[in-house]
């Protein structure tokens, strides 16, 4: 589903990102850890066709990202963290509309999404409202709407509980896990290394722009011990 | 780039657009209101004062021996004379607007057809004090008007000796309304091409730096909609609320012109066809589309909508040099080198329009360069829309 090959990026002189390769397969949710600046956003970008990679490339859903970036963008699915990034002015409704509109849908296939997508998070009362005075899990729940309405293969999800509420975490956890359920091929960027324990299958740990672990989450425990976090820590620590 | 995608952009960023009352209120109703209101208001209390002083002028007189010209300036109804025992204390302190010394002898020296000094005590900081000044000479004269009339009876001469040359002014303008056309072809140029900058102006900074400060500028590069889509989108919605923000300042404007009375020459009837008014609704369009980009392309570096205004301020002084510089130039003797300089040459060609000139070149010529100016400034749109450092500048 992703195939990620020898990806680099330069910002000038500085290696973001140093020839990085790792595939996710259908129904796999992979963890990318790494500190800040470590490279995570980068590569997410890269792979959403956001940035260009200085070098490499990579596949989605057979797609090259160099060579066909619209039909990668329509596989991709994309949640960030932070702000929910809604316009505050239009309704619910009309922010995933935009999006799904953007994704090329045709009107019945938009609005069939859109109402099955309102049901499944339960956003029947407000969604008809301005997002403007919505609480965070509200928007969270618009914004994790947004993200699927196109039905991509492939979900990217860049540290998307940082800043929220333990509800608002759940939230998007469980969504995290619902897209796992419907076969699709997940990477997901944090560096909680308790929800990486509780949600990944597997991990890959990026550091200065470059692969030092990549195994099964059971494996890993195997090697390093039971604490993540202390694992990572000495991983990083002796590079 | 995709048509489809374009329209889409362009929809949702105009409703966005006005349902911000914050866009709506600064970019369409403030233009729209603020000018029927500063006119009116000046227009009204400047008429007021005119009115209150040339009706009741307030003069002090000292003469000793009860002048002639003492007794026919009490006579005006407008007039009232008060006493003063310190003329020049009461001009300054504005009891009264003037004063007038008359000499002692006035009498005897206009019997003897001689010279006599009068002298008028006014304040010429003093508004009220200017106007009163004007009116008791423009009385003097007529006073000293009729004894050179009646001297020149008593020798049997005829007073129109003193005119041998009488002039009858006809004006060649094609079209009545000339003097109004004039100021407005003064006035007009100027604040289009100002609002012509500063229209699209709130519109940029929200879709640029604004979308970027809000987060939503990354989930929208990840749709299938190419960037070029989206900055097409977004340069034709910028468009549209600049031209509404701009009919909504002439709008503006003209009521206010209206509402100021004959102080702003409100009193004037516009005449302006609906012909030169799109003819001028064209090129205005085309400033606002040149601006447009540029203050997306500018918006869209910025790191915020704090940074974008910083950014963008320095652009209304550009364009309100080009508007300046062709404000007293006269469009009748103009060189056509002037239509090769940008914001000038749009100025200039609605002057000609406003006065009933529709010079070909001209107009072939400024159209021209528009286009020129648009495509660069689109191209720089989209150069810095395609430049990772730009989007992603944080």
């Amino acid at each position: 589903m992703i195939e990620v090959k020898g990806l680099c990026k330069y910002f000038k002189n500085v290696k973001a990102v140093d020839n990085i390769n790792f595939t996710v397969s259908e129904g796999e949710i992979v963890g990318l850890l790494g500190e800040n600046g470590a490279g995570k956003t980068t590569t997410l970008r890269m792979i959403a066709t956001m940035l260009k990679p200085t070098s490499g490339t990579a596949l989605i859903n057979g797609y090259d990202l160099l060579k066909e970036p619209d039909k990668v963008r329509s596989n991709i699915g994309i949640l960030f963290g932070g702000e929910a990034g809604l316009y505050d002015r239009l309704t619910a409704r009309e922010n995933i509309k935009y999006f799904a509109d953007l994704n090329n849908m045709n009107e019945n296939e938009s609005r069939e999404n859109i109402d099955r997508l309102v049901k499944m998070l339960d956003m029947e009362e407000y969604v008809d409202r301005r997002v403007g005075k919505f609480s965070r899990g509200m928007k969270q729940k618009v914004a994790i709407a947004r993200s699927i309405v196109h039905n991509p293969k492939v979900m990217l999800f860049d540290e998307p509980t940082l800043g929220l509420d333990v509800t608002s975490s759940k939230i998007v956890q469980d969504f995290i896990l619902s897209c796992k359920n419907e076969n699709k091929a997940i990477v997901f960027s944090s560096h909680s290394m308790q929800e990486v324990e509780k949600l990944c299958d597997r991990i890959v740990i990026i550091h200065k722009g470059k692969i030092i672990e990549d195994m099964r989450v059971d494996d890993f425990k195997g090697k390093y011990g039971e604490d993540f976090e202390k694992a990572f820590v000495g991983l990083v620590g002796d590079k | 780039m995709n048509m489809k995608a374009i329209m889409i952009v362009f929809k949702k960023e105009l409703t966005d657009l006005l349902r911000d009352k914050k866009t709506v209120i600064v970019g369409i109703l403030i233009p729209l209101i603020i000018f029927p209101i500063m006119f009116g208001l000046i227009g009204r209390s400047v008429e007021g004062n005119i009115k209150k002083t040339s009706e009741n002028l307030k003069i002090a007189i000292q003469s000793q021996d009860k002048s002639q010209l003492a007794v026919f300036l009490k006579s005006q109804k407008n007039i009232t004379v008060v006493d003063s025992n310190d003329i020049k204390k009461d001009v300054q302190e504005g009891k009264i607007y003037v004063g007038l010394i008359i000499p002692q002898n006035i009498e005897e020296s206009i019997k003897d057809e001689k010279s006599a000094e009068i002298k008028i005590i006014y304040d010429d900081t003093s508004q009220n004090s200017n106007m009163a000044c004007n009116i008791i000479k423009s009385l003097i004269e007529e006073y000293s008007k009729e004894i050179v009339k009646s001297r020149l009876m008593s020798k049997g001469i005829d007073y129109s000796i003193l005119t041998p040359i009488n002039i009858k002014e006809e004006i060649a303008a094609k079209d009545e309304g000339g003097f109004g056309k004039f100021m407005l072809s003064l006035l007009l140029p100027l604040m289009l091409i100002i609002y012509g900058m500063t229209g699209p102006m709130a519109a940029a900074t929200d879709l640029g730096a604004g979308e970027k400060e809000r987060g939503t500028l990354e989930p929208l590069l990840t749709t299938q909609a190419g960037r070029m889509s989206l900055l097409f989108g977004k340069l034709l919605s910028i468009t549209v609320m600049g031209f509404m923000g701009t009919v909504s300042s002439i709008i503006g404007l003209m009521i206010g012109v209206k509402a100021g009375g004959s102080v702003f020459g409100g009193d004037m009837p516009l005449l302006l066809s609906p012909i030169t008014v799109i003819m001028i609704g064209i090129f205005v369009l085309l400033i606002i589309m040149v601006f447009g980009a540029l203050e997306l392309s500018i918006s869209i570096y910025a790191r915020s909508f704090k940074e974008a205004q910083t950014y963008l301020s320095p652009l209304t002084i550009i364009g309100m040099a080009g508007a300046y510089g062709t404000y007293m130039i006269d469009v009748k003797n103009v060189s056509t080198i002037l239509f090769n300089v940008p914001l000038a040459n749009v100025s200039l060609i609605i002057k000609e329009f406003i006065i009933g000139i529709y010079n070909p070149l001209h107009i072939g010529m400024t159209f021209g360069w528009n286009l020129v100016y648009i495509f660069l400034a689109v191209l720089f749109a989209r150069y810095m829309f395609s430049k990772e450092e730009v989007i992603f500048r944080a």
